[in-house]
């Protein structure tokens, strides 16, 4: 694929046309710069975006976010809206990790006023919440409890004491997916996640302290209870072992079943059924529980980390509120008008994220005036940033990019960078580290990622979601 | 013979591995995989479970092996570094893996994938696979 097979609808949109390749059923459109989408051009990301075009029931475009890069299957970084009368489902949508995702929480306290207790709450967050590399949590739920969290979802932990209403409220869907049913979830997969509610993981999943460095919206600002110098806490995970089991399973269904549809696809990682299919609904349900096991393993990590910051600021330190929780690897049914028209439609994100306008249903009552929040994480010690759902993300059916985007292999990075280096590096920008492992930092060194601030400019300039406040970090946990 | 190599891979992690027969090959992509979750090992207690896997095709034999002991040294706290095979078809396997306890493993793979998945015998009758793990 060439730069001149692509079509430039304006500077941070390019559109590869229906009549590229004989298979696809609509165009491919990147949001992306000219710069990104030469860097695009480099990897097979773009050909995936192609090969996602020629999916059954696909809706207008075959979409790709600013930090699009390769993945298996769907780009991450890649939307696609299939029509549910006629369309498809693909765990390769959705990815391994289901509902990765990333939750806010805020402080009422100013860097200022926390500066001196910053390592101490680094190290006791670290404490309170396991990587679940090693020893786990040390609790081992039976079966019946996991079908509770896999069927409630953040709504079971919440009733359990890990946490508080107001965290559900804040929560997408109210951190719970009512079609799921912990009946189509495989015992491996229960197994996998028995000891590890709670915990991070590895790889680029993080804990941040972080201050609000930079407002942009002081309006929207407000609304959503962010001030400049503020204190606020970022939490990146997922669904663990048990969303990874989910996937691998339901791909070796949907690629034993697809034949029988008469499904044929470019890739083996597409594997994808009808929506209306038993397979594919039974997909929809399992995967539906993977997010709820995700959803209660955000909410759980913000009870240890608000654990944490009691212990080390006082019993009588004000509470850490949710901003919000949202996923960022998942499939939704969700109605979109198009051509006047309003369909019901399954919308694969896949290392992409909702960004629902003003006035939308699905936005928490207390947002709905200006929008959904919408998180976007840097690469490690790199800016992060909030911005908020806006009209015209239409076109990308409400969606923005979830994070970066990685330009370098780990084994590139961990060749260019010392863990030590880039430790001294972190020190000397006034940011704590706290990590096992030396290696896992290189291989999370911002160099190895796109400049946040240029794809939250695209986001931002091609209307996508629009900037509200910019964060900076004050202190990286990595688990364990 | 080298028994298996990392590619480079911008996010995941992708592993050729060789092999004289299918059944090393399978060993040494197993290898590649269990160094590549950088165990920290517990002691020298050495343990031993056994695994049948029954597939849809030859390619998803090997992707079907490789994810079925990912859950076993995620659920057991254990990798494995000998693979004895008792049976092994086209589209079936059973086995018997040599392991040891680990007190961590310091990379978290989520998955095996058929993303370019690619196993073949070469013109010299040796074997090659190539695997991508989502990490």
């Amino acid at each position: 694929m060439k730069k001149s097979d692509f079509i430039k609808i304006n500077d941070s949109l390019w559109e590869i046309p229906k009549g590229f390749r004989s298979d696809m059923r609509v165009a491919a459109r990147a949001y992306v710069s000219e710069i990104m989408l030469e860097s695009a051009l480099r990897d097979k990301s773009l050909d995936q975006l192609v090969n996602v075009a020629s999916l059954p029931g696909i809706v207008n475009y075959s979409l790709a976010m600013p930090d699009m890069h390769e993945g298996y299957g769907f780009p991450i970084g890649g939307v696609a809206a299939m029509d549910i009368k006629s369309g498809v489902i693909s765990p390769g949508g959705v990815g391994y990790d289901i509902n990765c995702g990333m939750r806010l929480l805020k402080s009422d306290y100013k860097e200022e006023e926390i500066r001196n207790y910053l390592e101490g709450l680094a190290i006791e967050i670290q404490k309170e919440v396991p990587s679940g590399l090693g020893r786990g949590r040390q609790i081992k739920l039976d079966a019946a409890s996991i079908n509770k969290i896999l069927e409630r979802g953040a709504q079971r932990v919440v009733e359990q004491g890990y946490g508080e209403k107001e965290d559900l409220e804040s929560c997408e869907s109210n951190g719970r997916l009512p079609q799921a049913d912990a009946s189509l979830v495989s015992d491996h997969a229960k197994n996998r996640g028995r000891d590890q509610v709670g915990t991070l993981g590895s790889g680029n999943h993080f804990l941040e302290i972080q201050k609000v460095d930079e407002v942009f919206d002081g309006k929207t600002a407000e609304i959503f209870g962010l001030f400049l110098e503020q204190v606020v806490i970022m939490i990146h995970t997922g669904s663990r072992g048990l969303g990874h089991q989910i996937a691998t399973d339901y791909i070796r269904v949907m690629m034993g079943t697809m034949d029988k549809y008469g499904i044929r696809l470019p890739d083996r990682e597409l594997a994808a059924c009808p929506i209306n299919s038993p397979e594919g609904q039974k997909y929809l349900s399992a995967m539906a529980a993977g997010a709820n096991y995700a959803w209660a393993n955000r909410q759980t990590i913000a009870h240890f980390v608000r654990k944490a910051w009691r212990s080390v600021l006082g019993e009588k330190s004000t509470n850490l509120t949710t901003v919000y929780d949202v996923a960022h690897n998942i499939a939704k049914i969700e109605k979109h008008e198009i051509e006047g028209e309003t369909l019901e439609l399954c919308l694969h994100r896949k290392g992409a994220t909702r960004a629902f306008p003003p006035s939308h249903p699905e936005v928490p009552q207390k947002y709905r005036a200006v929008g959904q929040p919408v998180l976007i994480p840097g690469s490690m010690g790199t800016a992060s940033y909030v911005l908020v759902g806006v009209n015209t993300g239409r076109d990308a059916f409400f969606s923005t990019n979830h994070g970066a985007g990685r330009t370098m292999s780990r084994h590139e990075a961990t060749r260019r960078v010392s863990g030590q280096n880039l430790l001294k590096e972190l020190k000397s920008k006034g940011i704590i580290v706290k990590c096992w492992n030396l290696r896992g930092i290189a291989e999370e060194a911002p160099m190895a990622y796109k400049n946040v601030d240029d794809v939250v400019g695209v986001v931002h300039n091609a209307g996508l979601s629009k900037k509200v406040v910019k964060l900076k970090p004050l202190a990286v946990i990595k688990g364990e | 013979m080298k028994k298996y190599e990392v590619l480079e891979h911008k996010a995941d992690l992708k592993i050729r591995a060789f092999g004289k027969t299918k059944e090393e090959l399978f060993q040494n992509m197993l290898l590649g995989m269990s160094e590549s979750q950088k165990p920290e090992i517990k002691d020298n207690k050495k343990t031993e479970r056994k695994i049948k896997i029954k597939s849809l095709n030859p390619l998803s034999l090997l992707v079907d092996f490789l994810s079925e002991i990912l859950y076993f040294n995620q659920i057991n706290k254990e990798i494995y570094s000998n693979v004895d095979f008792i049976r092994f078809t086209d589209t079936e396997l059973e086995a018997r893996l040599a392991g040891r306890k680990v007190e961590r493993l310091g990379e978290d793979i989520k998955a095996v994938t058929y993303h370019n998945l690619d196993v073949h015998q070469k013109k010299d009758k040796t074997w090659e696979a190539i695997v991508l793990f989502d990490v």
